[in-house]
């Protein structure tokens, strides 16, 4: 099904959009660079550009540099922001304390995320950083776009912010860091209303969602991950801009399970493409990696010679589950086993490809904190149809968003939720049977527990009675 | 709604601390109106950081609200 924006869609011209002249844009030569001081005496920040890895400390230097070539009326922010910004964070080096103030009242009109408030305690010192809010602005699907666009938000943001940006965090927006609380609304107003951007999610929202690549460029994708995340992203705009939930909820799409966005490990619901028929086989092009005419793995580790392709040692042996075998000069698979790995598709893209009964894994409760340890989420749906407008993935969402928001204590992720109440509960919630899967060992599983009406005789059995027969 | 508003407010002015979660009113509007579900209680969050009654406060990470006027409810 072809691709259906829900709106028209309009085509950025950096031409016509454009804020900054080139002369502007390039206005220091190499020699400047090199003879370049910052305002403040900063030598751990010097001494960070050094060693053989590119320094957040160097493009601060050009950046602040180029502030200092331009003209005063096309900057609304101070010209000094960069290099405030390293004098203070020399001053934390020096005193091994932070001198950010963080989160606060900032927004935009309406919305409840999007925008993550800091001031400066230092702002006598350093009062072109009192205030240094970060946006998040929602990327587009794939981290997909133009460099018209990506020039537009350069140049909205080197004259309202810093000009200070990452690309990307971690959850995939565009962040932009550093600027005053003034600015916050027609900055806001211009990526709405011209770059027809919409900010991305913070605080105890459902943050912005992320795709792979997905169908746009991948032949294994087996959902169109951008089209789900755009539909979803859409539908669910009220959670995503007014925070009511515990704590923040992540959506992730990968369109197989190689993972590219790593949807496993870092999202609350996790929507993994998957099939459910069988690996498709081309026996002559097995043939053809055999013999050496293709280059295994795409050719991706061709600069080194690994000596003759060997499908036993690099395919088969490799498998997980071991179910594959060769037979009569064939490959065979025993797809009943398989668990997706998808080492052996990898390895020989042009013999194997995923099934044609496509569609998507959901897996729930993966949280990556900075100071706890990483947990996973669990495989819980193992196959969905996946076709839009996504009805069937949207009641499970909903399922999962009454359960969490009222059981769910305050800054409790899902994940947690589920270790705590039990993945019993969660599958009630889901209204789904257990799997033999959801067990790791007989015996000691502490989540899934028998229900009364599930044994015969129920609780009432007398244990008397059944001790008299079975002595220990 | 204008009930759900109500208990909100009310729990916003009397509240202990001036910020709180949105479980806490969650909590506060059905100790008063024990059948009011999430939903209408976040769309009348809502209206009320609409009419700038109510108002945001994030860490980044999470979120808390505030009522307009009460503890710190400026930007510094």
């Amino acid at each position: 099904m072809a691709f259906e924006p829900n709106e028209e869609q309009k085509v950025l011209k950096y031409d016509e959009l454009r804020i900054y002249t080139d002369e502007e844009l390039n206005n220091y030569t190499d020699e400047e660079l090199k003879e370049f001081k910052c305002k403040h005496d900063i030598p751990d920040m010097d001494e960070l550009e050094k060693g053989p890895w590119p320094s957040f400390v160097a493009d601060c230097k050009r950046e602040a540099l180029h502030r200092r070539n331009l003209a005063d009326d096309r900057m609304m922010i101070d010209r000094d922001v960069v290099e405030d910004m390293l004098g203070q964070l020399q001053v934390s080096f020096d005193e091994g304390e932070t001198h950010w103030k963080h989160g606060g009242i900032v927004g935009v009109f309406g919305y409840g995320g999007g925008v993550i408030g800091r001031y400066s305690d230092l702002q006598e010192r350093f009062p072109s950083i009192a205030h240094f809010h970060t946006m998040r602005i929602n990327q587009p699907a794939s981290k997909f776009y133009s460099s018209d666009y990506l020039r537009c938000v350069c140049d909205l943001w080197e004259y309202r912010g810093s000009g200070m940006m990452n690309l990307h965090g971690s959850t995939g927006d565009i962040i932009c860091i550093g600027t005053f609380t003034e600015q916050l609304e027609p900055i806001f107003y211009e990526l709405g209303h011209v770059l027809q951007q919409d900010l991305g999610g913070s605080g105890s929202n459902l943050r912005t969602p992320a795709c792979c690549i997905g169908k746009a460029r991948c032949e294994w994708s087996c959902i169109d991950t951008q089209a789900m995340c755009y539909e979803l992203t859409h539908y669910y705009q009220d959670e995503l801009h007014r925070p009511a939930f515990p704590y923040k909820f992540k959506f992730k799409f990968d369109g197989c399970p190689n993972g590219c966005v790593a949807s496993i490990a870092r999202s609350d619901m996790s929507f993994i493409g998957t099939w459910k028929d069988d690996i498709r086989i081309d026996q002559e092009a097995v043939q053809a990696y055999i013999g050496g005419e293709f280059a295994p793995n795409a050719g991706a580790h061709a600069g080194k010679d690994w000596g003759k392709f060997d499908i036993e040692k690099e395919v088969i042996n490799l498998c997980p589950t071991k179910c594959m075998w060769m037979e009569d000069g064939k490959l065979m698979i025993d797809n009943r086993e398989c668990t997706r790995c998808m080492h052996c598709i990898n390895t020989m893209p042009r013999a194997l490809k995923p099934g044609v009964e496509t569609g998507v894994s959901i897996l729930f409760g993966a949280k990556a904190p900075i100071l706890d340890g990483a947990q996973m989420s669990l495989l819980t749906i193992p196959f969905m149809e996946c076709e839009p407008p996504y009805e069937n993935i949207k009641e499970v969402v909903e399922k999962i968003w009454e359960w969490w928001p009222e059981e769910g204590k305050n800054r409790e992720r899902l994940g947690e939720l589920i270790q705590r109440q039990g993945v019993a509960k969660l599958l009630k919630v889901l209204g789904i049977p257990p799997m033999p899967q959801m067990v790791k060992e007989p015996r000691s599983n502490p989540y899934i527990f028998w229900k009364e009406e599930d044994v015969p005789g129920g609780w009432g059995r007398d244990i008397n009675d059944y001790r008299s027969r079975h002595a220990i | 709604m204008e009930d759900i508003k109500e208990a909100i407010l009310a729990f916003a002015e009397k509240s202990k601390k001036s910020k709180f979660y949105f479980n806490d009113i969650q909590k506060a509007v059905q100790k008063v109106i024990p059948d009011a579900k999430a939903k209408p209680i976040k769309k009348a969050a809502t209206a009320l950081i609409n009419e700038e009654k109510l108002i945001y406060f994030s860490t980044g990470s999470s979120t808390m609200y505030g009522l307009k006027g009460r503890g710190q409810t400026e930007d510094h």
